[in-house]
C-alpha cells in the first residue's frame, strides 16, 4: 500500500488558525482545560503517572519518518478508559461538538518522538504502544514524564482531537494485555499485505476504528513494510480500503429498485444521501457555511466535491479528503447489507454551528446512521434533487455546476 | 490458423484503439481480416474494431478466436520502428503466439478467450445528427472542456445549423460552435447529450488528428464516432453512453 496516497498540503498554520477560531467560539473549552490542569496536578505522583489508558494511540505526521508517537490516559482516576476511545458508540452516546473535545481533553497524550520502522519492535515506549493499540481492552499502564504537559486542544479534519499533551521518559505495561485471536493472527502473519490484514479484521467484526490503531501501531502488513502510520493518514487508508473491498463484492449485485432519499443530522452537520437505481457511482458534495471553521473568511457558501464511476478512482480526493472515504464506507456498508448496488448523492452541509471540527468519524457516524428510519421516495432522480434543493442553502444551479451526478447520471450502453 | 505480417505503425494504431477502453480483448481471425469488439467494465464505452488483410504485407487465417493481454502486445509493438515489419504467427498446439521484429523473438502467452468478457451487441440506435468532423477539432473541443469540468455536452442546432460543444464547470464555462463551414460534413438533426470527460479523452488519445471522424448524436443517446486507420483498410467505431439528466 502507498501510504502517499494519504498525504496532502494540510498546512501547520492553518492548524493553528482552525484551533483559534475554535476557540473564539467556546470560551467554554478554555475553562475546561483549566480544570484538567487542576486535576493533572491531583493525579502525578511524582513525575509519573498510572491508571488505565484508551484503547487507542495516536501517531503524529509532522516529521515523518520521524514522528511523535503517544499513547492516551484519562486523567479521571475513575474514568472508563474504554469510553475516551473514539468509537461508534459516540453517536449512540448523541457527543456533541463540546463533549468530545471535553472527553478528548480530559487526556493526557504522552508522546514520544520515535522513528516509524517498527517490525519487531516491542519493547521500550513504542512496544507499549503497540501492546495498547493491538489490545482489546484498555491496559494499565505506567508512564514515566520528562516534563509538564502543555495544555492545549489539537483539532483537524480527519482525527479526532487530541488534548494536552507531555513528553514521556517511559511507559512501562502494568498487566499483560488481551489480544483478540483475529489480531493475534494478522500479527504474526508477516507474510500478508495490509490490505487483505484490514479486511479480514473487517470480516470478523472489528470495526474501522479499531483496524485504524492496529494499522497505527504498526501491527499489520507485510514485515518489511510495517511501520508506524500518522493516525490521520491510517484513518482515511482504512476507510479507503474496507470501502473498496465492500465495493467489490458489490460489482455484479442487482441495483436498487427505486430513488431513495435518506436524512440525518449529526452535530450541526446535515446529510442527505440520494440512492438510485444503476450501477454503482458515488459523489460527495460538501456545503461549508461561510463563517464556519472550514470556510472563515468568505460571505458564501464554500462548495466541494469529490466523485467515482462504477470502477473507483485512481487518485487521492483533491476536494474533501477524507470526508469523501468515511461518507462512501457508511453507504457502502448498508448497501452491502441489502446486497444491492446504486449510484449514490452525498450532499453535506457543514452549519456555523459545528464550531470546532471533531474527526472524520463525525461524517462516518452521520452517514452510518443516516440509514436508520425512514426514507422519502422518488420517480427519478431528478425529481429527489428538485425536491431536495430548497432544502439546501445553495441553488441548484450552484449544485449542478458543482456535482456530476446531479449534472447527468452515467447510463449503460445496455440501457439503449 | 494465423500468420500474419503488418507494419508496426498499423499493429500499434490497431491496439492503441482498443486498451483506451479494456486491458484485455478477444481478437476474431476471420480469412478476409481482422476484428475487435470490446467493452469496457463498466459497459459505458464499447469499440468496434476491423482491420482488412489488405493492410497486411501477408495474412492468412481462418476464423480463430485468441484473447491477449493489450498492454503487453503493446509493449512489444513499441520495440519495433514505425516501418518495422512485425511478423505474428500462431502456435495452435501451446496456444502462444510468436512475434518476431527484426530477429528479436517473443512468445506470447495466450488468455482464455471465454475467461474474457463477453461484449454486448451494438446497439441498433437511430441517431438523428450526422456530423462529420476533424479529429483535430474533437481534440480541441476534449482540452479545453477538461479545463473546465469532467463533463461535456455535444448537440446540434437546428435553427442555426451548427454542431456545439458545451461544458460548464464550478465557476467557468466552454463553448465551441462549429458551422457547416468549419466541419466536412452536418446532417442537422434533433441532438443534445451529456458525456463523461474521462471516456471521451480516452477515445479522443486514439483518435488521429487528421482523421475525419464522423459522429452521430441524438437527444441523451450514446454517440457514435467512426474513422478510418491504416489507410482506408481498416476501421474504428466507439460508442459512448451518455450522462442523462432526464432520469
Amino acid at each position: 500500500m502507498r501510504l502517499d496516497r494519504f498525504i496532502d498540503d494540510f498546512q501547520r498554520d492553518e492548524a493553528a488558525e482552525r484551533r483559534r477560531l475554535a476557540e473564539e467560539k467556546s470560551y467554554a473549552v478554555i475553562d475546561y482545560l483549566d480544570e484538567v490542569t487542576d486535576r493533572f496536578d491531583e493525579r502525578l505522583q511524582g513525575d509519573s503517572l498510572f491508571g488505565s489508558t484508551a484503547p487507542e494511540v495516536f501517531v503524529g505526521r509532522s516529521g515523518y519518518p520521524n514522528v511523535s508517537t503517544g499513547v492516551l490516559s484519562p486523567m479521571a482516576e475513575d474514568a472508563d478508559a474504554e469510553t475516551f476511545a473514539t468509537s461508534a458508540d459516540w453517536y449512540a452516546e448523541g457527543l456533541g461538538v463540546g463533549d468530545v473535545l471535553r472527553r478528548r481533553s480530559g487526556m493526557l497524550n504522552s508522546t514520544r518522538s520515535a522513528k516509524v520502522d517498527v517490525d519487531d519492535v516491542w519493547d521500550g515506549f513504542v512496544g507499549t504502544q503497540r501492546e495498547v493499540a493491538i489490545a482489546d481492552h484498555p491496559v494499565d499502564v505506567e508512564v514515566g514524564l520528562a516534563d509538564t504537559p502543555d495544555f492545549d486542544v489539537d483539532v483537524d479534519d480527519i482525527t479526532t482531537p487530541t488534548g494536552p499533551r507531555a513528553r514521556a521518559r517511559e511507559a512501562d505495561l502494568a498487566e499483560n494485555p488481551h489480544v483478540p485471536r483475529p489480531v493475534e493472527k494478522t500479527l504474526e502473519d508477516d507474510d500478508w499485505a495490509a490490505e487483505g490484514a484490514m479486511t479480514y479484521l473487517y470480516r470478523r467484526g472489528f470495526d474501522v476504528y479499531e483496524i485504524n490503531n492496529i494499522l497505527s501501531a504498526g501491527a499489520l502488513g507485510q514485515g518489511h513494510n510495517r511501520r508506524l502510520v500518522p493516525t490521520r493518514w491510517s484513518i482515511t487508508a482504512v476507510d479507503d480500503t474496507v470501502g473498496q473491498y465492500l465495493r467489490g463484492g458489490l460489482r455484479h449485485s442487482d441495483t436498487v429498485d427505486t430513488v431513495e432519499v435518506w436524512t440525518n443530522e449529526f452535530m450541526h452537520n446535515r446529510y442527505w444521501v440520494v440512492l438510485a437505481p444503476g450501477n454503482w457511482e458515488f459523489e460527495l458534495v460538501e456545503l461549508k457555511a461561510p463563517e464556519s471553521v472550514w470556510n472563515p473568511d468568505a460571505t458564501g457558501y464554500y462548495l466541494a466535491s469529490a466523485h467515482e464511476g462504477y470502477e473507483g478512482r485512481t487518485g487521492y480526493v483533491e476536494e474533501t479528503a477524507g470526508a469523501y472515504y468515511a461518507a462512501r464506507l457508511g453507504v457502502l456498508e448498508h448497501l452491502a447489507d441489502r446486497d444491492r448496488q446504486a449510484k449514490a448523492l452525498v450532499v453535506r452541509e457543514i452549519t456555523d454551528d459545528y464550531w470546532a471540527p471533531v474527526g472524520v468519524w463525525q461524517v462516518r457516524e452521520g452517514v452510518r446512521n443516516a440509514f436508520d428510519g425512514e426514507y422519502g421516495e422518488a420517480e427519478t432522480f431528478r425529481q429527489a434533487v428538485e425536491a431536495l434543493a430548497p432544502q439546501l442553502p445553495v441553488s441548484k444551479t450552484q449544485l449542478r455546476r458543482k456535482s456530476n451526478l446531479v449534472a447527468g447520471l452515467q447510463t449503460t450502453i445496455t440501457d439503449f | 490458423m494465423f500468420n500474419a505480417i503488418v507494419s508496426a505503425d498499423t499493429l500499434r494504431t490497431t491496439l492503441d484503439s482498443v486498451s483506451v477502453l479494456v486491458d484485455e480483448c478477444k481478437i476474431h481471425l476471420e480469412a478476409d481480416g481482422l476484428a475487435i469488439q470490446a467493452v469496457d467494465p463498466a459497459n459505458v464505452g464499447m469499440v468496434d474494431l476491423s482491420l482488412s488483410a489488405d493492410a497486411f504485407e501477408s495474412y492468412e487465417a481462418d476464423g480463430g478466436v485468441i484473447g491477449v493481454n493489450l498492454s503487453r502486445l503493446e509493449d512489444i509493438a513499441g520495440m519495433a520502428e514505425a516501418d518495422q515489419l512485425v511478423h505474428l504467427e500462431l502456435d495452435e498446439e501451446t496456444r502462444k503466439l510468436h512475434i518476431s521484429i527484426d530477429g528479436l523473438e517473443y512468445t506470447l502467452a495466450l488468455i482464455d478467450p471465454d475467461s474474457i468478457r463477453q461484449e454486448p451487441d451494438l446497439p441498433d440506435l437511430d441517431l438523428a445528427a450526422e456530423i462529420v468532423i476533424e479529429g483535430r477539432d474533437i481534440d480541441r473541443a476534449v482540452t479545453a472542456a477538461d479545463m473546465v469540468s469532467d463533463h461535456i455536452a455535444l448537440g446540434v442546432d437546428e435553427a442555426g445549423e451548427f454542431f456545439y460543444v458545451d461544458a460548464e464547470g464550478d465557476t467557468d464555462d466552454v463553448h465551441l460552435e462549429l458551422t457547416r463551414e468549419d466541419l466536412i460534413d452536418l446532417v442537422v438533426g434533433p441532438a443534445h447529450s451529456l458525456f463523461s470527460l474521462d471516456y471521451l479523452q480516452d477515445m479522443n488519445k486514439a483518435i488521429p488528428k487528421d482523421a475525419e471522424v464522423t459522429m452521430e448524436l441524438g437527444e441523451e443517446f450514446p454517440v457514435k464516432m467512426h474513422f478510418d486507420i491504416a489507410e482506408g483498410k481498416g476501421s474504428v467505431t466507439y460508442l459512448l453512453a451518455p450522462r442523462i439528466q432526464s432520469d
